[in-house]
Order: C-alpha cells, then sequence, then structure tokens
C-alpha cells in the first residue's frame, strides 16, 4: 500500500510568537520554522507502517512556499521515500490544501492519507475532514491508534470522554493526534540519504485548483495579558469577591 | 555568497534540539557536577551517525567536514550539551586519521570508532611543554624499525573512557634538527598497552569529562602505528590544532546562546517592581551586547570551517574565531548570571555551573594570549617579543 503523508511548514513550536505591529499577521521574519509536530507523528505512523510491512512506499506532501521542500527533506531523512512540492506564493486555506491533497490523491492512488490534526500554526483542524469529503473515504481523525486486519482499519480515536474506536474501510483518511506515536529524529547516514530521494514540483494550477481567498483576515492579535491573581483569607471573601467583583455568581 | 545552510546542514545543526529532548541540559549538569562521563547521550549520537560524521563513507561514516562537525557541536552546546569529547575524539583524533591515515590505519581504526564501539582522545599537551608545543619532551625513541616512548602527557581528555590516543612526541632531539619543526611524529597509541599509565587531575571546572595526566614508560610503537611521516609530524599538525579552535569555538558560542536564552525567558517573567525586568535597558543590553558577539563569533568560525573544508590556510579565521568564541561565551553567561540575580548561583539554576565551562574556554586548548600573539604576529605581521 502506498501512504501519502502531508507535512507543513509552519513557526517551531519553540518560538515565542509575535504579532506583526500593523496586526495583518504574525511577524515570520528571522523565526526558525519547522515541520507541523502533527504531522511528524504522521510521517511516523506510515514508517512505522513501511517497516511492519502493511505499507510499501511513503510519500510526503507539503504545499505552500519553496522552502517547504526542507519540510520535505525532513520527513525524508526520517525515511519517507520521495516527496511532493506544490509550490504557491498564495495565502493557503483548509480548503486549497484538501483540494490540492485531493488532486494529488488523484494522481498518486494512495490507500491511506495521514496528516496531523491540526497544524500549530492556524489551529484549523479541517484539512483532513475536508479531504475525506472530498475524496468520499471514511475518516478517523484524533487517531491514538491504528491497526490493520483483514483490510480494514481499527482506528482510535481520542474524544470527548473517552476513546472510541472505528473499523475504517481503505483507502482512508487518518488524522493525527498528540498519543498515537512518538516520532523519531533522523539519523546522519538517514539525513545523506535523503539528500538523493526525489522531489517533484507541481503548483496548484497544474494541478487544477483555484486559489482564490475564501477568507479575509481582519485582525490579528496577540491574547490579552493574564491578570495578576489575588490570594483571598477565607471562603467568605472568595464568595464577596466572585459575587461582587467578579460578577459571576 | 550564500548564508543558507542545506537541508542537510540545517538537520545537522537542529539535531542538537532533538537529541535534547531525551538527553537536557539537566542530564549533563548532573553528570558534569560527578564528573561522569555521559555515556548514555555518547551512545545516543553514535547510534544516530554522528561520531563519524568526519569519517569516511568507505570506513562507515558520512564523509562530511570541519563545517558539519562545528554545526553539531554549535547546535548540541546550544541545547546545553557542549561535550569537550566531541572535540577530541570524533573532530581531532578521527578527522586527522581519516585524513592521514594509511589505507591500513583507516580500515583497523575507524569502522569501530565511527560506530562509537572504540574512542580516542587526544595528547600534546605536557608537564613542561604547554603552549610551547616545540618542547616537548615525551621521546619516541628509534630503536630499529620500532620506537620506544617514554616521557608524559597532562590536561588529557577523557583518558579513562577512550581506548586509543592520537600522540605527539619528538622522534629527533631538539638539538639535532636542521628545522624546529622537525622532528615531531604524531602516533596512534593503544592505550592498554604495557607501560602506559594514567590518573586523573582534580578539576575546578564542572564539565563532563575527566582531566588526565597520562605516562608513558618504555611504550612499545611501531611504523604501523605511525600517523602520517616520521619527524615530519609538525607539518600536519594545524590539521589537528585549526578543527580544535574551530570546534572550541562552536563549542563556546553555543554555551553562550543557551545562557542567552535563559536570561531572556527569565528576565521576560521575572517581576520585582512593575514590569518584567527583562524591559530594564541595564538588563537587556548586555545580553544584546553578548548575543551580538556570539552570532560574529559563529559567522567567523563558519568561515575557518569552511576554509578548512576547501583545503585553504585557516590559521587566521580558525584562531581569531577561538578568541572571539571564547570571549563572546563568557561574555554571555557573565550577562546571563547578573540577569537572574542570586538565583544565577544556585544548583536549580545552573547559571553559575556554566561559567566555569565558558571560562575554561579563555585558556584551553590555547589560552587568549597566544591567540592574539599569532594574530598580531600571523595576520597582522608585527615583530615578534619571544
Amino acid at each position: 500500500m502506498k501512504v501519502l503523508v502531508a507535512v507543513k511548514r509552519v513557526v517551531d513550536y519553540n518560538v515565542k510568537i509575535r504579532v506583526k505591529a500593523d496586526q495583518t499577521g504574525v511577524d515570520l521574519s528571522n523565526v526558525k520554522m519547522s515541520m507541523n509536530p502533527f504531522d511528524e507523528i504522521a510521517v511516523e505512523e506510515a514508517l512505522r507502517m513501511k517497516e511492519a510491512g502493511t505499507a510499501d512506499e511513503v510519500i510526503a506532501v507539503s504545499i505552500g512556499v519553496q522552502q517547504c521542500q526542507e519540510t520535505i527533506r525532513t520527513a525524508l531523512a526520517m525515511g519517507a521515500d520521495r516527496g511532493i512540492l506544490v509550490k504557491t506564493d498564495a495565502v493557503l486555506e483548509p480548503l486549497h490544501v484538501a483540494k490540492i491533497l485531493k488532486a494529488v490523491v488523484d494522481e498518486e492512488q494512495p490507500g491511506l492519507v495521514i496528516l496531523g490534526k491540526q497544524a500549530i500554526d492556524d489551529d484549523c483542524n479541517q484539512t483532513g475532514q475536508m479531504l475525506a469529503a472530498l475524496l468520499g473515504w471514511p475518516q478517523g481523525t484524533f487517531a491514538s491508534e491504528i491497526e490493520f486486519a483483514d483490510g480494514k482499519a481499527n482506528v482510535t480515536r481520542e474524544v470527548d470522554g473517552g476513546l472510541q474506536t472505528l473499523k475504517l474501510n481503505l483507502p482512508m483518511i487518518v488524522t493525527t493526534d498528540l498519543r498515537l506515536n512518538e516520532p523519531r529524529y533522523a539519523s546522519l547516514p538517514n539525513i545523506m540519504k535523503a539528500k538523493k530521494k526525489p522531489i517533484d514540483e507541481k503548483t496548484p494550477e497544474a494541478l487544477g485548483v483555484d486559489m482564490a481567498p475564501h477568507l479575509t483576515t481582519l485582525n490579528v492579535a496577540e491574547p490579552p495579558k493574564r491578570q495578576a491573581g489575588v490570594i483571598v483569607e477565607n471562603v467568605a471573601e472568595l464568595v464577596h469577591k466572585l459575587r461582587n467583583e467578579a460578577g459571576v455568581i | 555568497m550564500d548564508f543558507v545552510l542545506s537541508p542537510e546542514q540545517r538537520m545537522i545543526y537542529d539535531y542538537g534540539a532533538k537529541v535534547s529532548q531525551s538527553f537536557d541540559h539537566k542530564y549533563w549538569l548532573e553528570n558534569a557536577r560527578q564528573n561522569r562521563f555521559p555515556e548514555e547521550l555518547w551512545r545516543q549520537t553514535a547510534q544516530d551517525g554522528f561520531v563519524g560524521l568526519m569519517v569516511d563513507q568507505a570506513y562507515g561514516g558520512s564523509g562530511l567536514g570541519l563545517f558539519e562537525m562545528a554545526l553539531l557541536i554549535e547546535g548540541m552546546s546550544n541545547h546545553g550539551l557542549p561535550l569537550l569529547m566531541y572535540v577530541v575524539g570524533p573532530t581531532m583524533a578521527m578527522g586527522h586519521i581519516n585524513q592521514h591515515g594509511t589505507p591500513e590505519q583507516k580500515s583497523r581504526y575507524l569502522p569501530d570508532a565511527a560506530a562509537g564501539t572504540t574512542m580516542f582522545c587526544f595528547a600534546i599537551t605536557e608537564p613542561n611543554a604547554g603552549s610551547n608545543a616545540m618542547r616537548i619532551q615525551s621521546v619516541a625513541k628509534a630503536n630499529g624499525e620500532r620506537f620506544k616512548l617514554n616521557g608524559s602527557k597532562v590536561f588529557i581528555t577523557g583518558v579513562d573512557v577512550c581506548d586509543y590516543a592520537v600522540v605527539v612526541a619528538r622522534t629527533t632531539p631538539h638539538d639535532q634538527v636542521k628545522r624546529k619543526t622537525d622532528g615531531f611524529t604524531v602516533f596512534i597509541l593503544d592505550l592498554k598497552a604495557r607501560g602506559v599509565d594514567y590518573q586523573p587531575i582534580n578539576m575546578s571546572v564542572v564539565n563532563p569529562e575527566l582531566q588526565f595526566t597520562l605516562y608513558f614508560d618504555d611504550v612499545d610503537l611501531g611504523p604501523e602505528d605511525v600517523l602520517g611521516e616520521v619527524d615530519k609530524g609538525f607539518n600536519i599538525l594545524f590539521d589537528l590544532l585549526n578543527p580544535e579552535r574551530v570546534t572550541v569555538a562552536a563549542m563556546a558560542c553555543g554555551i553562550g546562546r543557551f545562557a542567552i536564552e535563559k536570561a531572556v525567558a527569565y528576565t521576560s517573567e521575572r517581576v520585582v517592581f512593575d514590569g518584567p525586568i527583562g524591559a530594564y535597558q541595564g538588563v537587556q543590553h548586555p545580553l544584546a551586547a553578548a548575543k551580538t558577539q556570539v552570532e560574529l563569533s559563529s559567522l567567523m568560525l563558519r568561515q575557518a570551517a569552511w576554509q578548512f573544508d576547501r583545503g585553504e590556510a585557516a590559521g587566521a579565521a580558525a584562531n581569531m574565531a577561538k578568541y572571539a568564541g571564547a570571549e563572546a561565551g563568557i561574555m554571555a553567561v557573565e550577562a546571563a548570571l547578573q540577569a537572574h540575580g542570586g538565583n544565577g548561583f544556585t544548583h536549580e539554576y545552573g547559571l553559575y555551573d556554566l561559567y566555569s565551562m565558558a571560562r575554561l574556554l579563555r585558556t584551553a586548548p590555547i589560552n587568549r594570549e597566544l591567540i592574539l600573539n599569532y594574530i598580531g604576529e600571523r595576520v597582522l605581521g608585527m615583530p615578534r617579543s619571544y
């Protein structure tokens, strides 16, 4: 089975995010960029499938500016077999990404697409679901475990209040939650091997995807600073403050 | 001119961030405080293929250069994992065998070393020949085809965990050579050989590797142990010492960045009067100035490494990078320490521990004054004072 993994280039999770002075977005100048951590989990899961013999090829796809190639190289160094870069400078919305991925799926015919449940930059949590809808494929989102048996997959999902296990037909879409696995990092020999692995370049136009925006960003602002707390002497004072100052009871 | 790292170089630089998720600075510091070699971290880096970074692919390595090695060491130090062992083993000793060893020596030593199953240290400094390597007194006296090595070495890093040492000794006495740089030979020495002994030196520096005095008493060496040519060791010695300067600079820059980052996080949160103390310019400026020096040094060491890898004369850049890096590292730890107030001196924050390591690098492996002599005489062309 061929497995397609979507990998997004995002601001590194260690970077303290700063909003641009004109409030049009997040300041990305001189900021370290890395692979979306949920996508690292997606790559890891695909690689484990390959090691277990369930998958025979792992393809990493990234969509965006030329530098997304670095994100693909990271996936290749982890062990993916080849990459596809869909190059665009356009602002990407989940629906654009889902449509582009659908076009790639139509060309590659994978048995499984694994995506991160969301990207840590815009936190949309929509792409996997939209892709499943566009393809008409079953979806197992927020996966914490995937098992294959008899040509079907059991996907355990982290839902409110517990775990839900679905039996899904292939081909299918999986989006990863944090506990699915602990992603590996690349060893030096694998970093060197990745250099020789191919990356195909495509464009949204060639894939027939219209990149016209559907959303307009009005304003991006930092969350309000948390006010310092106070220590109360006793329950009576707490109740008094909640009633008269906070107005919540 | 291109300042952008290749994807491979970027991943090598980022390795420190990755491996520090399993072995963090706290792990390093606990080992450093006990002078215990962090074997688990070493084994992990070996398993991940980084010990053999400079070893040719034919001998089980990755065949990369000093530039990538400096990126690796800088990246690990950025995350609080500076290892002197990486300088003396994978960079100096193994890099040197890879560059100057015979095919027999390479296939005998490098595959195991690249896999991390054997370890190398490097021995040049002597009790009576510290900064003046010309006065090296360890003598490997020729006896037919073979040699008998006698003498001692001091401040040798990590002898206890190593299997072999790359050793510089005299094969022709000082007064019998035509040129004063003649008469030195580089040997590969089995530390288990008869006549080799060593003793730890109690150091006040908080770092994980121990320092040793090595003693040689009639140690038998053969032609198969000679690295390069007999009596011509000095000519290739700078292929050892420039990489040392570059990687030590990388380590100092990383320590500096690590300390600055700690201070930025601390001062952005710490409120004493109205706002965070990081907003005060008295706190900010020393950190900003140190950051500038660290980044300048980092550029210089990359230039030196780049020149070295191209086979160009890297002495000027390597020396300037070592000087600048060591000073920047001290400046950064000093600024971070001051910004932390009393907390900087506690075990919990561990900053004062880092100071001894940063400060060491002003003196070792070559002290500030000798570097400045080199720059004065060899770069600026000024008269020699000694």
